[in-house]
Parts: C-alpha cells; sequence; structure tokens
C-alpha cells in the first residue's frame, strides 16, 4: 500500500519542486508535469482498489498466519495478539483434516489436468478439423454448463445422485437390490464431485483448444498430408507441436481452477460424510468460520494454498521447459 | 488422398458428439421438467416428463427464496463491479501502455502476479479488514472486493491492448494540444471497445456466479445475492421438491439467457482470457 502511493506520489511532487526552480523552458518541463499528473490520476484509482483488498490481504494474511489471532481488536492491551512463528503451520500438518483435504485437492487436479484437458482437446479436435458439421452447435452445448451458477450446480448433481435422483432409480432398474451410498461411504463420496467437475469445465478447454487449432495454418496441415502423413502423424507432429504452449496454459488454468471449487463442494457435500470431501479451501473456512474462530490456522492455509499452487506452476513451467529442450 | 473421413468413422465421431452434448444438457433438462412436476409425483415419477405440468412451483420458490431481493442485489453488484473494472482496467491500462514511467514495471507487475491470485488467498482478511472497516453488511464493502479481483485480468487484458493501438495516433493528439484525459475519453476508450467487452463479459459472468466472498461478507438478508438465495432451497427446504428445482431454474435461467445473446463474445472472451495464467 505505502510502496504504491510512494511510488505514484513522488512523480508529480518531484516535478513541482523542481521546474519552479530550475530555470527550464517552461514548455518542455510543464509537458512533463503535466504527464506525470495524468498517469498518477489514471493509474491511481485502479491501484488504491486493488492494494486495498487484493495485494494487502494477501500480505496480511501471512502476516496473520504466524500469530495466534482468533477474533477481537488487533491491537489491544488486554488479549495482546502474538507472534508464534510456524505453529499454525505445524498444527495444520498435524491435522488428519489437511491431509484428507490435500488428498482432495490433488484427486480434483488430475482430474482437471488429465481429464478436462484430454478430453477438451479431443472434442475440440474432432470439432475443428470438419470431422463434423454443427461444429458451433456442439461447441455451445457442451459450454452450458460453465455458465450456470456453481451453487445450482452443486445442488442440482447433489440431487442427481441422491437416493431419490435419476442415478439411483436407472441403476435400481437394472439391479434392484442396488443401494445408494454413494454420499455416505467415505470412499466413495469424491466420485460424484470429480464426476460433476469433469461435467463442468470440460466445455472451457474445449473452446481454448477450438480457438487456438483454428490458428494453425490449415496450409500447413494440407501439405503434411500432401507428403503422405496420416491423419494421426499430422495431429502428433504438426498440430500437437504447435499447440503445447496452450496445453501449459490450460494447466496453469486447471491448477489454480482446482485449487478453487471451494462453492461446488460447499453446495454438493459441505464437505461430508464427517469432512471425508472436504478440499484446502472448504478446511480454510471450516478453520475460520466453524466453531471457535482460529484466524492464524485459516490464514495458513490459505498461505498454503497460494504457494501450492505457486509451485505446481513452477514445477509445470520447468517441465514445459525441459520438454521444449528436448523437441529442438 | 482422400479429404472425407469414411462413414464408419463420421457415424463413430457423431455419437461420441451426441453422447457428450446429451449428458451435458440432460441434467438440466431434468431440472426443469422436475421443476414442473408436484413433490408427490416427483417420488412416483423422477425421470419421466410431468404428467400434469404445474407452474405454481415458481411463484411459490420465488417469495420463499425472496427472489425479488436476490436479484435487485445480484444486478447491482455485476454491473456495478463491471462497470468500475472496465473504467479502471482501462484508464489504467492506457496509463501503462502510452506513458512512460519508471514506476510502471512494479505497478503493472503487481497486477498481473494478481492473475494467480484467488478469492481463497484473501477471503479472510477480507473479513476481518471489512469488519474493523465497518464494511460488512454494506453494498460498498461487497462491491470493492468484486472490483480489487477483476482487476489483475483486466489489467493486463488493457494494457496489451492499448498497447496496439500505434502511439502515432496518441502523439498527433498531444501535438495538436490535447489532455491525457481527452485522448483516454476520445481516442483510447472508443478504440478499445473490443477489450471492453471482453473484459465485461468474463466479469460479468464471475460476479454473477460468485458465492463465496458475498457469503462471508453478508450476514443480512437484504443485500445476499441469488447464489446465496438458492443456497437456501438445499438445506430447510430441500425435501420440497419442487420449489427447490424450480429454485435452480430461476436461479440458472439469466446466465443461459446471458449465454443465448453474447454466445460469441463469451467464447472470444475465454480463449481471451486464456492467454496467460
Amino acid at each position: 500500500m505505502k510502496a504504491s502511493a510512494a511510488g505514484v506520489g513522488l512523480g508529480p511532487g518531484a516535478t513541482g519542486v523542481v521546474s519552479p526552480g530550475s530555470m527550464k523552458p517552461t514548455k518542455v518541463s510543464g509537458a512533463k508535469h503535466e504527464e506525470r499528473w495524468a498517469y498518477a490520476l489514471l493509474v491511481m484509482p485502479a491501484v488504491l482498489v486493488y492494494w486495498a483488498v487484493m495485494a494487502f490481504p494477501a500480505f496480511f494474511s501471512v502476516g496473520l498466519s504466524l500469530t495466534n489471532y482468533n477474533g477481537g481488536p488487533l491491537w489491544s492491551s488486554m488479549n495482546p495478539v502474538k507472534f508464534i512463528g510456524l505453529s499454525n503451520y505445524i498444527k495444520m500438518l498435524r491435522d488428519p483434516f489437511f491431509s484428507v483435504s490435500l488428498k482432495n485437492n490433488m484427486l480434483i487436479i488430475l482430474v482437471s489436468v488429465f481429464g478436462q484437458i484430454p478430453l477438451g482437446f479431443i472434442l475440440a479436435y474432432v470439432l475443428s478439423r470438419r470431422l463434423v458439421g454443427l461444429r458451433d452447435f456442439f461447441q455451445s452445448m457442451i459450454y452450458v454448463p460453465t455458465v450456470i451458477s456453481t451453487i445450482v450446480v452443486g445442488i442440482l448433481w447433489q440431487s442427481i445422485f441422491s437416493p431419490y435422483g435419476p442415478i439411483t432409480e436407472i441403476m435400481q432398474q437394472l439391479n434392484p437390490m442396488w443401494e445408494n451410498t454413494l454420499f455416505i461411504n467415505p470412499r466413495t463420496a469424491m466420485i460424484p464431485v470429480l464426476i460433476v467437475i469433469l461435467w463442468m469445465y470440460t466445455g472451457t478447454y474445449l473452446i481454448i483448444f477450438l480457438a487456438n487449432l483454428q490458428k494453425i495454418d490449415p496450409e500447413v496441415i494440407e501439405a503434411a498430408k500432401i507428403d503422405g502423413a496420416t491423419e494421426w502423424q499430422a495431429l502428433r507432429y504438426v498440430i500437437l507441436p504447435a499447440l503445447s504452449g496452450v496445453v501449459v496454459t490450460s494447466a496453469i488454468l486447471a491448477i489454480s481452477g482446482s485449487l478453487q471449487s471451494f462453492s461446488l463442494i460447499f453446495a454438493m457435500t459441505a464437505g461430508n460424510p464427517a469432512r471425508r470431501t472436504s478440499v484446502l479451501s472448504l478446511y480454510m473456512y471450516d478453520a475460520a468460520f466453524r466453531g471457535a474462530p482460529d484466524y492464524g490456522l485459516a490464514n495458513a492455509i490459505s498461505t498454503f494454498i497460494v504457494a501450492l499452487s505457486l509451485v505446481l506452476i513452477a514445477l509445470l513451467k520447468f517441465v514445459e521447459n525441459r520438454a521444449g529442450g528436448r523437441e529442438e | 488422398m482422400k479429404r472425407e473421413t469414411s462413414l464408419p468413422a463420421r457415424v463413430l465421431l457423431y455419437s461420441v458428439l451426441l453422447i457428450f452434448t446429451f449428458m451435458t444438457l440432460y441434467p438440466v433438462f431434468w431440472l426443469i421438467m422436475s421443476s414442473f412436476k408436484t413433490t408427490q409425483e416427483f417420488q412416483v415419477n423422477r425421470l419421466g416428463l410431468p404428467r400434469r405440468w404445474i407452474l405454481t412451483n415458481y411463484p411459490l420458490a420465488w417469495k420463499i427464496g425472496g427472489f425479488g431481493h436476490l436479484f435487485i442485489n445480484s444486478i447491482i453488484y455485476t454491473v456495478g463491479s463491471t462497470l468500475a473494472v472496465v473504467l479502471l482496467s482501462l484508464s489504467a491500462g492506457f496509463a501503462f501502455a502510452k506513458i512512460k514511467s519508471r514506476a510502471t514495471p512494479f505497478l503493472h507487475g503487481s497486477f498481473v502476479i494478481g492473475i494467480l491470485l484467488s478469492a481463497e488467498a484473501v477471503l479472510i482478511p477480507l473479513f476481518l479488514m471489512a469488519n474493523a472497516a465497518g464494511l460488512t453488511d454494506t453494498r460498498i464493502g461487497i462491491l470493492l472486493p468484486y472490483i480489487g479481483m477483476g482487476m489483475p485480468k483486466g489489467i493486463y487484458l488493457c494494457t496489451e491492448y492499448i498497447k496496439s493501438i500505434p502511439d502515432s495516433l496518441v502523439e498527433s493528439a498531444r501535438i495538436d494540444g490535447a489532455s491525457y484525459p481527452r485522448i483516454f475519453a476520445s481516442i483510447i476508450a472508443p478504440m478499445a471497445k473490443p477489450v471492453a467487452t471482453t473484459l465485461a463479459i468474463l466479469n460479468v459472468t464471475g460476479v454473477w456466479n460468485e458465492f463465496m466472498l458475498v457469503n462471508v461478507l453478508t450476514s443480512k438478508a437484504s443485500l445476499k445475492s441469488l447464489p446465496v438465495g438458492i443456497l437456501k432451497f438445499s438445506g430447510a427446504l430441500s425435501s420440497d421438491y419442487g420449489k427447490q428445482f424450480a429454485a435452480l431454474a430461476v436461479g440458472m435461467l439469466p446466465m443461459l439467457i446471458f449465454y443465448a445473446i453474447f454466445r460469441n463474445q463469451i467464447t472470444k472472451g475465454v480463449s481471451a482470457g486464456a492467454v496467460k495464467g
């Protein structure tokens, strides 16, 4: 907050002091002066809002994660907030619900990266190569789930998988003895969530891949075909290399999106049974708002979420560089 | 060289796509059909079309859920934050792209890094700060975070777009004596309409469906938005199936209409928004 205000404020302030003193031609320094004022004026509102509600809270969160703050005024003499080092992180790592949440988050990341992306690519490829007509129709329809509110999606699918929903009905038609324990059994409770995540976001990757496939010059593919390349070879040696950057971008989107699955799970299972479908963001929410507030722990979790996504993205970039290096 | 895909391959591809589309649309279809059944009928006829089409679920759900308030709030949050995000991103993007300053790398960088910051990362500090500032249960206390969260992508998209506008246009306007605000209003803003549209659409879909922040930052029923209001139907009211499905349908409809109208722009926005993670 301070740094930015100083950085911008310095510009006009400094000129204001310098220009009357120095006897330079007023036109030049006047223009410079105006330029700095205009810059500050144009940038300031965005910087102020963004730093107040995003940048500062992000740092504040890291700070709080190192304290034992659990409500009330931050600076009080009665109950001062104490710096407790990494205790919250140790508490988090020892908490069994942390590993459950982390495991579920990893499952979601796996389904996103190795489910949504390949599926989205295959659908986009089939549509882009004009292997079928009605491209716009299919693209539009498959994207529909993404525009529906996550909360609606969560409740809808909770109903679909519930004992009174269509899945139970169909399964019981096939096998009257079948009992729906999907959401009660801790071992299976994540399966519906993963299916919904696949259902909801595959359309996003379909759109991203389709847009980028259309940028590839069709003549390049035609040329490969004339040289005798099969459909598969054209895909392997022409199309996939051209899309490697898009794949990485999609994977970054999938990873950061996967760590944000709060609303869907909140609406679908609320983490039940016995918090077995919890994810890190839900675990954080529970630490702060369920029972006695433990803001230190909650902020340790949110800091961990940010760190985890940065590490995963760095890892991805590393793999990309190595893979890219080998291809050269 | 054969250009056409063979018939069996075609049949296979079409069936894969049709099955996929069916699986995508069936849950939505089932939801709408169920919203026209009474709860009694739903219990004996879960899969079929309604035997008797009932419309009363809708007005009842509307009343129980207080959808009038919810809609007004959702519209205020969505429109307010979108206008602000577009205006602030365009103006700051203009400065970053066209006015030289030593502050730009740092300031612009601080926004770009924010693309990786999710609402989760700031949820609890925002809640504590809103409490301390007396902004919980106020509309501005919800609008400000929404605006801030839209900025990183907005600044990124707008700066890149405005960079592609020729410098000569700005320079010749400067020589003619136009001030920067004037150049912004009469040259940059009109030329940046495509990126403004993309950004607006990304922001509308994001804010309209946002749940976590507004849920934490409001406790008053009169300030809640649609997603928060709809969640009520999964708890205490969840066994009243007819009304629950009507509420879900009402919650779903505005975005489906928005999508039907702006389908092309949304598609463009999604691929543009994915330029960088």
